[in-house]
């Protein structure tokens, strides 16, 4: 999988392709408009996270470009404004998702693993870890073909650990992922929420996946 | 005490005195010229006595007229000066004094000298002064009632412009963006006052803008580097073989970012309203926004054991931008989950008029009023922000609800009115 990372700061760029190379997707970065012009021109990306905010002109004029050539790389735009106008603006012509800084790395890799399956699957796509088996679009979890039954937090739960597989998830961006606020407190509750998924896995006939990381988070892995 | 009370007050004994002082004036130069006119009409009786004593060699006859009385008297005085004076003489007839200007004068008639007295009534003249007296007192009075009224009606319009600036000024509000709204006036004071008024409200505003455009793209340009420091930690929290205490290191920081992140966008999100960024509005469905979000949260509760009592009535439809009534909602909801106790509860009340959401909870140790106020908050909250409640009230005030905040039975009680602006 290609991504293209259309982003001018330097740090947060090499930041992002070193989680998502992670994860096996093939990253290049453009760090400003005319190369991102360029790069787009030549190149076809499975998904292109893009800055609004670019030297040499708006990020939201590569995606009427790529619109107007027909392209169908997925976009994901990463702004700094968190403004309303311009995710309006950016779904408007076509882009997939918005997602504003800062973030956390993990939700943009689950945001890309989402455009990705829409784009190429067109959500008929079928998540295979070991002898789980998800298919995202029936929403249907299996273990060895017995079915899990999961809350609809459990799933999405469940998806963004996939989605972030062998990687460490803090208990933040996992509280943020789901209920996309600031729900303050000490995320003791996550805890509880993930031994209830653990517990169903389990019980479904799956090794424990669901590694806890003393202080820090979860990581999904077989190892 | 008011400015036209004050006026009056100098202004009123002042008329008084100038007019009584000038009637006075007026008295004395009407009488003169009254005598004076007396005197003359004497000397014309004394010219024509001399005449006929002249011409007949005789005194005329004495007369005894009401207005005019024509004496002789022996003299052996052969120097006698003629002398004008005024005396009383007693009306026994109408039983009062009566004062007539007197001329005498020498006369001879056949070597005999008489002193001859010509006496006229002054009664004309002071029945004219006394009149004079009347009508000056009269204009005086009428003056005076003239004066009032003006005070009362002339001035208060005069005056209109002023208590419409002042009105005006009174309903200045900073982040309402309205202009002052000054009337034309051809009076010079209330030009410049108006002129003044509006040049300071508008440096005001002015300085207010900046201020907030400063707020705003500082945040802005806090989002970038807040996005490195937790990316970079976020990587760094994937490396293998990390100590015990490098964890801890990683795990402080983190939480400091989210922090600083979590207080930039809030503060973010109070200046967009605040600067009514928030411009579409639509007739949002209230009550499925709340059951959305309530139903977003469901587990949440019941990982935290908490009962939800709703009482929601369907369709309930408010005019707001419908992103600002997700976050009014969310923030509500999330402040009762929050500060709620295990095993606590928490009730949803919606209807055509309000949004009251209660719930349980340890007591407030502040006054409930000041936590609308920003980066107020309980001791026992831990490290929220502060800002939650702000945002609610920043929201309503934007549509002009009125919210309200109480601890009452054990319970938190946030009510918020929508009228006049429900539908």
């Amino acid at each position: 999988m290609k991504i293209l990372i259309i982003e001018d700061e330097k740090a947060l760029s090499e930041s992002i392709a070193t989680y998502l190379a992670s994860q096996e997707y093939n990253c290049e970065i453009a760090g400003d408009y005319t190369t991102a012009i360029h790069k787009t021109e030549y190149n076809d990306y499975d998904c292109i996270l893009l800055d609004i905010t670019l030297p040499g002109g708006n990020g939201l004029k590569i995606l009427e470009r790529l619109k107007e050539d027909k392209k169908t790389d997925g976009v994901l735009i990463i702004s700094a404004k968190n403004s309303l106008d311009d995710k309006i603006k950016g779904l408007n012509l076509g882009a997939d998702d918005y997602l504003s800084k800062p973030f956390h790395l993990s939700e943009l890799n689950a945001r890309v693993a989402a455009i990705i399956r829409r784009k190429y699957f067109d959500g008929n796509s079928v998540l295979q870890f070991d002898n789980l088996r998800i298919d995202t679009q029936s929403r249907m979890v299996t273990v060895e073909n017995n079915p899990v039954e999961l809350t609809k937090k459990e799933y999405e739960l469940l998806l963004y650990f996939v989605s972030n597989k062998r990687r460490l998830i803090s208990k933040e961006a996992i509280a943020e992922h789901l209920w996309g606020s600031d729900i303050g407190g000490n995320f003791d509750f996550i805890y509880t929420h993930i031994k209830n998924l653990r517990k169903k896995l389990l019980d479904a006939g799956e090794a424990d996946y669901i590694k806890s990381v003393y202080g820090m988070g979860y990581k999904f892995t077989s190892q | 005490m008011k400015l036209l009370v004050k006026y009056n007050r100098v202004n009123i004994p002042i008329i008084v005195i100038a007019l009584l002082i000038s009637s006075m004036g007026f008295y004395f130069i009407i009488h003169f010229a009254l005598i004076h006119q007396l005197d003359k009409d004497l000397r014309i009786e004394q010219m024509e006595i001399v005449h006929y004593v002249k011409e007949k060699n005789a005194l005329p006859e004495t007369s005894n007229y009401k207005d005019q009385k024509i004496e002789f008297n022996l003299t052996s005085n052969n120097f006698f000066k003629s002398k004008f004076s005024t005396e009383d003489v007693f009306n026994k007839r109408e039983n009062e004094s009566e004062s007539y200007r007197t001329l005498e004068f020498l006369i001879t008639v056949n070597g005999k000298n008489y002193i001859a007295e010509v006496k006229k009534s002054q009664q004309e003249t002071e029945d004219i002064v006394q009149l004079i007296l009347i009508i000056t007192l009269a204009v005086i009075i009428f003056l005076i009632l003239i004066l009032f009224i003006a005070n009362r009606f002339l001035l208060a319009s005069l005056w209109k412009p002023f208590h419409h600036t002042l009105e005006e000024l009174k309903q200045f509000n900073l982040s309402s963006k309205n202009k002052l709204n000054l009337p034309q006036t051809d009076i010079n004071e209330f030009k410049e006052l108006n002129e003044t008024a509006r040049s300071m409200t508008q440096k005001v505003s002015n300085d207010y803008e900046l201020l907030k455009n400063f707020t705003e793209n500082a945040s802005h340009e806090i989002q970038t580097p807040l996005a490195i420091i937790k990316n970079k930690i976020e990587l760094l929290s994937q490396s293998e073989n990390l100590t015990n205490m490098q964890i801890h290191s990683i795990q402080s920081m983190s939480d400091a970012a989210s922090r600083l992140s979590k207080l930039n966008q809030s503060l973010l999100l109070l200046t967009k309203i605040e600067n009514r960024q928030f411009k579409n509005t639509e007739n949002v469905n209230l009550s499925f926004v709340i059951n959305h979000c309530i139903e977003n949260f469901e587990e949440l509760n019941a990982l935290k054991n908490i009962c939800i009592e709703k009482n929601i009535t369907d369709d309930i439809f408010i005019e707001m931008n419908e992103s600002l009534a997700e976050i009014l909602v969310s923030n509500i909801i999330i402040n009762a989950i929050k500060h709620n106790c295990p095993g606590g509860t928490i009730k949803i009340e919606l209807d055509t008029g309000s949004l009251a959401v209660n719930n349980t909870g340890i007591p407030p140790q502040l006054n409930t009023t000041e936590l609308f106020e920003r980066f107020k908050k309980d001791s026992s909250s831990g490290d929220s922000l502060g800002l939650g409640l702000s945002i609610v009230k920043t929201i309503c005030d934007t549509y002009e609800f009125t919210v309200s905040y109480n601890y009452k039975d054990g319970m938190h009680v946030v009510k918020i009115n929508f009228l006049p602006n429900y539908k």
